[in-house]
């Protein structure tokens, strides 16, 4: 009876997935409950690190093997994204490209592209802070990566989160998890990284720099902007277009005035279901036993390395600018350049107010922040149409 | 398409500095394109001027909604012009709202503590 009793409980416990759960599965059910403490602990985006983190936990937790006798046992999310669920579709939705394109929609109807247009000087920071990408993609190539891999990586140092999804989807889908995670949590980890880099580059006096005040952008310009730049992107940059025409889009609902519906839903409600979708499909490529190598261990610090060679080479172009220029830009406002809007230009005003508390800078530092994420469209693109995935 | 960069560590090296450089000349070249825009601006101001008027907005009819705040500030002055001292809008509602034995208790109570007449 006993023995009967012991036979039925083990037959039992083979349906679940309790005896398949692995070391692997357990370090990740930890890395997804690390994000989601950050998130809700510590506030660090806690808009895609819950998402993420949830179902990064999930996706660790063993179900029944595979339909085949003998075969994996893989968790009941990875069951619905491989038979075709919703987080199938959830994964279809990043895989085809639809959901970068509409995260930049939202984007583009939240985002006021005023400071960019007032002070185009500082433009120049948005290329000069992308030195990270660079320096990633060759260490990446000399870790032994492929170049398309490498270019893939290297992206990770736009700060920007759908582009590097975008980029690595044409150039190394595999690779889609390590890096989307790597990007998102460096982006969310920006208030740590960057200043320490910053205040290592700059003297107590540059630091100090309190800037003019921007003049007025009218309406007409700013109307005229994301026209004028989905032309320009459209005409020279074809492989990054479907994401900077769909910001344009956003930008010109919000600006022109007579579509506030539009620009209200795509700002708001569709960018919540889409960052839901988003999040969930992320979240389910970071099973253990694909996440969990020493590829992944290498992407995750060279994303490290891309962001502090990108903030260093803001803050660097921004003083050698300060050498041609009468009136000085205070140099921590070259590390926004990064893109990563708009974390990376509340750090530049954070730490510039914390040496003078009378200094303002975050207008002037969403100036290169914005235009961070052209720099990120126009590297994306040009590595996508050298690398032949345009 | 066939990528035109060699996948070496050469074709890296050249990869990062084509797209490095070139990106600065792009961004540049924006740069150079919003420098412009003032000038649309301009544009726009002088057509806003040579534009006609736009006609007068309707004036606010007696049944068009209004602000409380407005109300309240009418209805004050209105009562201070009458009686010659500041008086303080407690509560504005329809005259047919209630009945009389409701509207007096009311009074009698409001009565009793003046309201609007401050202790200090």
């Amino acid at each position: 009876m006993i023995e009967q009793f012991g036979l039925f409980f083990q037959a039992l416990l083979a349906q679940t997935g309790a005896v398949h759960l692995s070391w692997g599965n357990v370090v990740m059910i930890l890395v997804g409950a690390t994000m989601v403490w950050l998130a809700i602990a510590k506030h660090y985006e806690p808009l895609l690190l819950v998402g993420i983190g949830f179902s990064c936990i999930v996706a660790n937790v063993p179900g029944p093997p595979d339909d085949v006798p003998g075969g994996q046992a893989i968790s009941a999310l990875l069951y619905v994204v491989k038979e075709g669920g919703l987080f199938h579709y959830a994964y279809e939705g990043v895989a085809k490209l639809i959901i970068p394109p509409l995260i930049f929609l939202g984007v583009g109807a939240m985002t006021d592209f005023g400071p960019m247009i007032a002070n185009p000087r500082l433009v120049i920071l948005g290329a000069g802070a992308h030195l990270g990408i660079f320096v990633a993609l060759i260490l990446a190539k000399l870790c032994g990566f492929t170049l398309a891999e490498a270019g893939a990586i290297g992206i990770i140092g736009g700060a920007d989160g759908p582009m590097a999804i975008f980029v690595t989807m044409k150039l190394a889908p595999h690779l889609l998890g390590p890096i989307s995670v790597a990007a998102y949590s460096y982006m969310a980890l920006m208030p740590l990284i960057q200043p320490p880099v910053m205040r290592l580059l700059t003297t107590k006096a540059e630091r100090q720099i309190t800037m003019k005040q921007l003049r007025t952008v009218s309406k007409a310009e700013k109307i005229a902007f994301p026209i004028v730049i989905a032309v320009i992107v459209n005409l020279f940059f074809p492989p990054v277009a479907p994401l900077i025409t769909m910001l344009m889009l956003g930008n010109l609902l919000k600006e022109c005035g007579v579509t506030e519906r539009l620009a209200k839903t795509a700002a708001g409600g569709l960018m919540n279901v889409i960052v839901l979708v988003l999040t969930v499909a992320i979240g389910s490529t970071m099973a253990a036993d694909k996440f969990l190598n020493w590829n992944t261990l290498l992407i995750v610090l060279l994303g490290l390395v891309a962001f502090v060679f990108g903030t260093a080479s803001g803050v660097i172009t921004a003083k050698v600018m300060n050498l041609f220029l009468k009136d000085k830009i205070n140099p921590l406002i070259g590390s926004a350049g990064i893109a990563s809007v708009p974390i990376a230009a509340r750090v530049s005003h954070i730490v510039a107010n914390q040496e003078n508390p009378k200094n303002f800078l975050i207008y002037h530092a969403m100036g290169p922040n914005l235009a961070g994420v052209f720099g990120t469209a126009i590297s994306g693109g040009i590595l996508l149409a050298l690398l032949g995935a345009g | 398409m066939q990528p035109i960069i060699p996948d070496t560590l050469e074709g890296a090296l050249i990869l990062s500095l084509i797209d490095f450089v070139g990106s600065f000349f792009i961004i540049a070249a924006i740069g150079v394109v919003l420098a412009g825009f003032p000038l649309i601006g301009r544009i726009a101001a002088r057509f806003e001027k040579r534009a006609p008027a736009a006609p007068a907005a309707p004036a606010a009819t007696e049944d068009a909604p209004q602000d409380d705040g407005e109300l309240v500030a009418v209805l004050a002055a209105a009562a201070h012009a009458t009686l010659g001292r500041p008086v303080r809008i407690v509560r504005i509602e329809p005259t047919n709202v209630g009945d009389a034995w409701a509207a007096e208790g009311r009074l009698a109570h409001h009565g009793s503590h003046q309201p609007g007449r401050g202790r200090g």
